[in-house]
């Protein structure tokens, strides 16, 4: 016990003196007040999670008959698509503490201990912390309606099948590999049984039912979950005593050295060259990769608004969607121009490549990645020219203004990005500079609408946009060179911010 | 090519990193430079390089003052650290893309690869990792070559023989000085290896505290010297000789 408790100290001093903490009180605060913000949304989904349930029709549960238990049958009923949502959730962003115990691994301390230790901490990890938030005011209020055996045996069991998840997936990840396969496996699955449900094939819903309305019934059922869990703990405590060495557990991804499109961009001279060269940094580093993902799951994003009827003829909303759909990449990746490549910075500095071929090849990116998402949206025509023309006046606005204003600001002070960190939930190299790009890249098409609405019609306003857009495009070469002699006189700053991060 | 440092200064909070007042190296001379860390060796090799921004002085390699022209780029080769190569490229694509910069045609840079095959010892080339992957020792070769591809009239080369394998030290020794005997190239080099830099370098510098305190010319007696210099050094700042 006493070295658990000093193994959690050092834990806690790692996460203390991490570089996360060391940015400005500003960001800190924007970080805490909307970590609080999510926080209290779960506590308050918890809270009127009964009032929630209560409006949802189902079939087959009759009020008078069931009365206090009727909303817990009702949520028993969702329950198996709830935990199934959690297992793919937490293979998608839970983490497996495996390399924290790697510096005590020569210490005289018994491996076994470490690995409890390692298993145990799970239980407070955030994916299993969240579960609580929400199903706690629940569980205060089920302790009121139903009989005490009655409200421990369905808590405990939906308590102990938290944690049968936590190990079954931990279980799961360490022994396959990390794969996009895998998880479009579970999201593919996941499609199929609500599509089973819903055209009546199969009563999943039924299943999970009486799977949960066992735990209240016969409380005694809870002890399936537990010994399944401590099965899964069982198994994880096997494979990491056996599998206990660096160079297994340290299961680095399978590098992606192949590249499509190779020596294409090349033939367009050094900035083409340079071009290319950050496509493959992209394609090569999980971060950068999943920024590039994430920018093809927004292209979707429109469907959201275009279609609807509650938001035809709203060009402000046409607009903001529009900027989000043809410059998610530019502004995602972009925010942390000068940060990506903080690891080879003196590269740059010493090699004979001006900050002007640079920064052009920095706009030749995000000009051919805006530009592909331009064209995958013309389908968004279906909903009416005019998005169209909204589309292409933003795409316009976007390469010619939000472009330069993204290089200069991702150049503003950037923090070093150590790509080998995880992905989701990682907040390096973000800044001030970062918040504050929002203000020209969102706010000026919207005003500049604006003055289009005022002086005229909606039609106008778009036609500004797209002309600041076209005036900004010609004068490429002009913002490029200021951006460049402002790196310049930067350099010695951001080169020996880098080498001291 | 000759480098010129003038009245180049370096101050960090307390303490002096840089302070040289006149320093020349000749073209076509192999210069080493020793003493214990803290002394300002990197420090003066990122100043020549442009990459931090002196107090006071200039730096001039051939015709260009470093800080004002970037046309030194063309002729000097360098290799400091890990910050000089780009992991996520295989070691082919960085040699491949350095080449690009120097309008080295594929055929050149194929010539010049297979000079280094000893060096490369068969680990670089031809395989599938990237430079990140690669051992310290590994990406080492790769920063060194880099540095060498384009045959530069001046080569900056920061602790080279650190963290490489006792075959590729001797092989890098050879390669070093034929480059000296056989193209005149400027070198400067920076190594806690006194036996080494003292092989190689025909002129030793040792710095303490960013100052030039001793400018000897190599002569057999210059190692046991060197030595008794650093033995003597206050015991709690010597180190033990590394590598």
């Amino acid at each position: 016990m006493k070295n658990f408790l000093q193994l959690l100290s050092i834990e806690w001093k790692e996460s203390r003196r991490s570089p996360l903490w060391h940015k400005n009180l500003l960001i800190n605060l924007v970080l805490g007040v909307s970590f609080l913000y999510m926080i209290g949304m779960f506590v308050v989904l918890g809270v009127f999670l009964d009032d929630i349930l209560i409006k949802i029709p189902v079939d087959g549960i009759d009020y008078n008959t069931f009365k206090e238990s009727f909303v817990l049958r009702k949520l028993n009923r969702f329950l198996l698509y709830y935990f199934f949502v959690d297992l793919i959730m937490r293979y998608f962003m839970q983490k497996l503490p495996a390399l924290s115990i790697q510096p005590f691994l020569h210490l005289p301390t018994r491996k076994s201990k470490l690995i409890h230790y390692m298993l145990g901490k799970s239980f407070i990890s955030p994916m299993n912390l969240l579960h609580w938030l929400v199903f706690i005011p629940f569980m205060i209020e089920l302790f009121s309606n139903l009989s005490f055996s009655e409200s421990l045996g369905w808590s405990s069991g939906f308590v102990l099948t938290v944690y049968l998840n936590n190990y079954l997936l931990t279980y799961l990840k360490r022994t396959s590999d990390v794969d996009y396969r895998v998880y479009v496996t579970m999201l593919v699955s996941l499609v199929v049984i609500i599509g089973l449900d819903w055209f009546d094939l199969v009563d999943f819903q039924a299943v999970s039912e009486t799977i949960f309305n066992a735990f209240f019934l016969q409380p005694v059922t809870t002890l399936i979950p537990l010994i399944i869990g401590l099965g899964f703990y069982y198994l994880n405590f096997k494979y990491l005593r056996a599998n206990l060495y660096i160079s297994r557990l340290s299961k680095s991804e399978k590098n992606e050295i192949t590249y499509v499109g190779a020596g294409i961009l090349s033939r367009f001279g050094l900035v083409g060259r340079l071009t290319e060269l950050e496509f493959k940094f992209i394609w090569r580093n999980k971060r950068p990769r999943s920024v590039l993902l994430i920018t093809i799951l927004f292209l979707g994003y429109g469907l959201l608004v275009f279609p609807t009827d509650e938001y035809s003829g709203n060009y402000l909303m046409y607009i903001l969607f529009s900027v989000i759909i043809t410059g998610m990449f530019m502004l995602n990746y972009g925010q942390y121009l000068l940060g990506w490549e903080g690891m080879h910075f003196d590269h740059i500095l010493t090699r004979k490549v001006s900050f002007k071929d640079y920064y052009m090849s920095k706009f030749m990116l995000f000009a051919i990645v805006s530009g592909a998402a331009m064209i995958l949206s013309i389908p968004y025509v279906y909903f009416g020219w005019e998005i169209l023309l909204v589309l292409f006046s933003v795409f316009l606005f976007n390469i010619g203004v939000g472009s330069h204003c993204t290089m200069f600001f991702g150049s503003l002070n950037p923090k070093k990005i150590d790509l080998s960190q995880a992905t989701v939930f990682n907040w390096q190299g973000l800044g001030v500079a970062q918040f504050l790009l929002i203000i020209p890249v969102m706010g000026l098409p919207l005003g500049l609408f604006g003055i289009g609405v005022i002086f005229g019609s909606p039609h106008l306003g778009v036609a500004i946009v797209g002309m600041a857009g076209l005036i900004g495009l010609i004068g490429t070469k002009l913002w490029i060179s200021l951006i460049a002699k402002w790196l310049s006189a930067q350099r010695y700053k951001i080169s020996s911010d880098f080498r001291s991060q | 090519m000759e480098i010129r440092i003038k009245d180049l200064t370096k101050t960090y909070a307390s303490y002096a990193a840089v302070d040289a007042k006149e320093l020349s190296i000749l073209s076509g001379e192999s210069f080493g430079l020793v003493g214990n860390n803290g002394a300002g060796k990197t420090t003066l090799f990122r100043s020549i390089l442009d990459l931090i921004e002196p107090d006071t002085g200039t730096v001039q390699i051939g015709d260009f003052i470093t800080k004002s022209s970037e046309d030194w780029k063309d002729f000097t080769g360098s290799y400091l650290d890990e910050n000089f190569i780009v992991g996520h490229l295989l070691p082919e694509e960085y040699f491949d893309f350095v080449a690009s910069l120097h309008g080295m045609s594929q055929s050149d840079l194929e010539l010049k690869l297979a000079e280094f095959e000893t060096l490369f010892n068969g680990e670089i080339t031809g395989g599938k990792k990237l430079i990140r992957d690669l051992s310290k020792g590994n990406q080492k070769k790769v920063g060194i070559a880099a540095a060498l591809l384009f045959d530069p009239a001046v080569l900056i080369l920061d602790e080279p023989f650190a963290n490489l394998d006792p075959s590729t030290q001797i092989r890098l020794k050879d390669l070093l000085k034929k480059l000296k005997e056989d193209k005149g190239v400027t070198m400067l080099i920076s190594s806690h290896d006194l036996q080494h830099v003292t092989e190689v370098c025909e002129r030793i510098v040792l710095l303490e505290k960013g100052q030039v305190i001793n400018d000897i010319r190599t002569s057999p007696a210059t190692l046991k010297d060197l030595e008794d210099y650093f033995a003597g050094v206050g015991k709690k700042e010597a180190e033990p000789i590394e590598e």
